[in-house]
């Protein structure tokens, strides 16, 4: 559908206004919000990590395609729930304990709401305990931990081991990522998946959603 | 100045390359103290940066532990520090940003290096440094880079949105920034210091070409400028992550003394720091020096001289180094070096 079509070219392009704008008129001439979401928003998100992938777009221009997507989910969200629409899946995450960097954990987030799922952003700093009020009080599919510092990278395996403690590694999986993290360290500390950028973390996520489906 | 660091700034052939590992929340591990202490003790920085001088044999030693903060948090913004043995580096909070967007950049408080924040400080530090080794190696007191200190005043994400849709405004907010840093930068010149300044917010993993030269660009040439005019011969500018997209405005920033991080392709910078007459330092890749051997930190050292092509500008120097790095891996590094002959 044409309209479709210009909602994804519009958020790509980062047009806030025209995007909220033409998500409202395609709710309110009772277009179903699920194609919305999937055929306007998620097919513009792609575009915009795929460019972001290939380096001709860089963080300003995708965080102005993220406002416009949050704008159009603002109008859209009510009525997906009443639309009964199911989330392609649960993350929990944030950037763990002694690290106060969260660039790359938002842009991680603002991909994986572009592709459909749903967000639980525990924020910076976080300590192991508050990961694991997380997973009993959200009980995500996903728990993704973020670090940009040599030293905090190592706070991801105390909040790994933190949460085996607790007993509840085996109910949900865990991504790693961050500049100084790689499959290595990942493997190393026993986490499921690992990606080096926002883009590569949405296809872990689906790949290892489908692992565990 | 070291003749051997002078002569590859010059750009001409040193005894062998100079060695400047990037070695700040480390400092506290050589005094047995965490970051978060070693950056608000005037009396443990200096024992640190002591004791890096003679454990580690730098060309240069930097005064600075959480090296992006200093100005901000001068400016009013809030550093979180750690408490007990915890060694997490001291950070500003992203939400705790003092420049709303709507406000006049006027109204940012311009600090005074003598009184406000941890300024002050990192001078005392400086000065007693100078007084002790000053004679036997570059000091050099850290700055953040404009758009890095911009970053912290606004808050990253609403910086980068901002550099979208009021470019403007971030012009004025770098401009700022500038006036802070060349101020605090000219307290360190006054006790005899040199400058680094650090802008790793401006590399192009996050803001494009375009945008750098448009935004970033004039304003660290107006500080790099001012440090000429002071007197500052060598300006080094440490911008982190692959630089190699923008090089050539990276070269026309007019510091002498740029980074070739990790990611990026030593060979661009060896030809086009060449034709620039542009000493450039290779950072080799020790994120996981906490985990590799020594032995692998010498492979590692020797690879990245290889690849110099025995440019006369290159330095050898490393990631932020991690809290607790063992000096053996320090010393395969300049074993490397030294059995690297120019």
């Amino acid at each position: 559908m044409k309209e479709l079509q210009d909602l994804a070219q519009l958020l790509e392009q980062g047009h806030v206004q025209k995007v909220t704008e033409l998500t409202q008129k395609l709710v309110d001439s009772g277009q179903s919000p699920q194609l919305i979401l999937n055929d306007g928003l998620i097919a513009g998100m792609a575009v915009v990590g795929e460019k972001m992938r290939n380096g001709e777009m860089y963080l300003p221009e995708v965080l102005q395609s993220a406002s416009a997507m949050h704008a159009s989910l603002k109008i859209l969200r009510p009525h997906l729930v009443l639309e009964g629409a199911q989330s392609r899946g649960k993350i929990l995450m944030g950037t763990v304990k002694g690290d106060m960097h969260d660039i790359g954990k938002n842009l991680v987030g603002i991909m994986l709401q572009g592709a459909g799922f749903d967000i639980i952003d525990l924020g910076l700093n976080v300590p192991p305990q508050k990961f694991i009020d997380g997973i009993n009080t959200h009980q995500p599919d996903i728990l993704g931990l973020s670090a940009m510092l040599t030293t905090t990278m190592l706070n991801m395996k105390t909040t790994l081991d933190a949460i085996a403690e607790a007993g509840l590694r085996s109910k949900v999986k865990v991504i790693i990522g961050g500049a100084p993290v790689s499959q290595k360290f990942a493997d190393e500390i026993g986490a499921d998946g690992y990606a080096r950028d926002a883009v590569l973390a949405v296809d872990k996520i689906k790949q290892l959603l489908g692992a565990t489906a | 100045m070291s003749k051997r660091l002078e002569r590859a700034l010059a750009c001409e052939t040193p005894d062998q390359v100079p060695f400047l590992p990037a070695i700040y929340e480390h400092k506290g591990w050589f005094v047995g103290a965490t970051p978060s202490q070693v950056a608000r003790d005037a009396h443990l920085l200096t024992t640190a940066l002591l004791a890096e001088y003679e454990r580690v044999q730098p060309d240069a030693l930097t005064i600075g532990i959480d090296v992006y903060n200093v100005e901000a948090e001068a400016v009013g913004c809030t550093v979180t520090y750690y408490d007990g043995d915890d060694t997490s580096v001291p950070a500003i909070r992203s939400d705790g940003a003092v420049f709303q967007g709507s406000q006049d950049v006027t109204s940012l408080k311009l600090p005074d290096p003598r009184k406000d924040g941890r300024m002050p400080l990192n001078l005392e530090v400086a000065s007693s440094i100078v007084k002790i080794l000053g004679k036997e190696i570059p000091i050099r007191g850290a700055l953040s880079g404009p758009f890095s200190m911009a970053a912290h005043l606004a808050g990253p994400e609403k910086l980068f949105l901002l550099a979208m849709i009021q470019p403007a405004l971030v012009k004025d907010l770098m401009n700022f920034s500038s006036s802070v840093i060349k101020r605090y930068g000219q307290a360190f010149v006054e006790l005899g210091c040199g400058v680094v300044l650090f802008d790793s917010h401006a590399s192009p993993e996050l803001l494009s070409p375009e945008m750098y030269r448009d935004l970033v660009l004039p304003a660290t040439q107006s500080v790099v400028h001012h440090f000429h005019q002071l007197g500052v011969a060598h300006v080094p500018l440490i911008i982190g992550g692959n630089t190699t997209k923008i090089l050539d405005s990276y070269i026309e920033t007019g510091a002498n003394n740029i980074l070739c991080d990790t990611k990026s392709d030593p060979k661009q910078f060896v030809e086009r720091c060449s034709k620039a007459r542009k000493a450039f330092r290779r950072n080799i890749n020790s994120s996981d020096f906490l985990e590799v051997s020594a032995e692998e930190a010498y492979r590692r050292a020797l690879n990245d001289l290889e690849g110099s092509n025995r440019y006369p500008g290159f330095i050898l120097g490393s990631q932020v180094l991690p809290y607790g790095t063992p000096l053996s891996h320090l010393a395969a590094m300049r074993e490397a070096i030294q059995e690297y002959k120019l």
